[in-house]
């Protein structure tokens, strides 16, 4: 008895070993979002520059939607990635679109005049859009097919090499762009 | 027998102890059937049990930005903007069930403070019971068996406690000597 005793209470011990190692090595603040893969939810949002826009309008197109803020220091890092995104890509192919989170829009005009960067802003005073998207920090940054379903979620600042294949796949993967044409 | 009844009853009052809190917090209150109120002017009594229910349901959300209190805590934007929210659902006439599922599909379980009751989440509900009923089961057994042994142990060796056979050799030797 006491022989296997001393086998046994090690083995007992081995998942909670395993689950403490597992919990060490995952981001705790990276959540996986129910979204990735489901259709995006609609909104249609007024712009800094007194216009609106409705994402239903953009099928068709792959859309990057970035939420973000002007005291939010990941958003300055990754604000020439979007820059880069911006001058890169056609207009008809992706999209580039701002959501102005928790900030004034004169803090939001300042970030923009000092760093640059002409794509839309969107502003979502009720937050009711972030939360329609699950968002809990910035910047949070989606990536919408054409056919209007999320393909990725990104939280926390993004880079070339993330943005770049993931919009040229949407782009690849668009109807029109297809031999087939229409679905 | 009555040793044994004595233990098995020592041992189920210890787990109603742990377990009466739990389970009488996990009773759920029944669903009320929100009224159809869209767009009319609430009476001060619907809008109070609104009140309570957005409240409550507010409980029972975890706040995205400081994720360890509740919306209903929680003094960040978010939270209360979350909290306007769930008044609004309600008041649209949708459950709170309905509501619960919206910010599920949102943010995912994990927006829920408490898991559900369903598939392998039971593991989290059931897991503290079944590590008190191992963990218990086997300081009964331990303890059972210790203050066993020692009587046994001391009624089956002729020898003085604390001896080796060397000494006591060495001893009876010498006091046979003298």
């Amino acid at each position: 008895m006491r022989k296997h005793l001393a086998w046994i209470l090690p083995l007992l011990a081995l998942p909670v070993l395993w689950l403490l190692l597992w919990g060490m090595g995952t981001d705790k603040y990276t959540l996986p979002s129910p979204l990735e893969g489901a259709e995006a939810p609609t909104f249609h949002l007024e712009t800094m520059d007194g216009d609106s826009v409705d994402l239903a309008d953009l099928r068709g197109k792959a859309v990057l939607l970035n939420f973000w803020a002007s005291w939010c220091i990941p958003c300055r890092q990754e604000h020439d990635v979007l820059k880069l995104t911006e001058a890169t890509y056609d207009r008809e192919d992706a999209v580039v679109l701002g959501v102005v989170y928790q900030d004034t829009e004169e803090n939001a005009r300042r970030f923009l005049a000092q760093l640059g960067g002409d794509w839309t802003q969107l502003l979502d005073p009720t937050q009711r859009t972030a939360i329609d998207f699950g968002v809990y920090g910035v910047p949070e940054t989606f990536f919408i097919a054409p056919d209007g379903q999320i393909a990725r979620k990104k939280v926390g600042p993004v880079t070339w090499d993330l943005v770049k294949p993931t919009l040229d796949s949407l782009i690849a993967a668009a109807p029109s762009r297809t031999a087939g044409g229409a679905p | 027998m009555s040793r044994g009844t004595r233990w098995r009853r020592a041992a189920a009052l210890c787990l109603l102890a742990v377990a009466a809190p739990a389970v009488a917090s996990g009773q759920e209150p029944v669903p009320t059937t929100a009224a159809p109120s869209t767009g009319e002017a609430l009476t001060d009594r619907e809008a109070e049990r609104l009140d309570a229910e957005a409240a409550r349901l507010a409980e029972e959300l975890r706040c995205p930005v400081c994720r360890n209190q509740s919306v209903s805590e929680s003094n960040a934007e978010l939270s209360r903007e979350m909290q306007a929210l769930v008044r609004e659902r309600l008041a649209a006439g949708e459950t709170p069930e309905q509501v619960k599922a919206y910010f599920v599909s949102r943010y995912g379980e994990w927006i829920l403070l408490e898991p559900e009751r369903r598939g392998i989440n039971w593991i989290v509900w059931l897991a503290p019971f079944g590590a008190l009923i191992v963990g218990g089961g086997f300081a009964v057994w331990l303890l059972r068996r210790w203050t066993r042994a020692a009587p046994a142990a001391a009624a089956a060796s002729p020898q003085a406690p604390g001896l080796s056979e060397e000494n006591e050799r060495w001893l009876r030797d010498a006091l046979r000597e003298g």
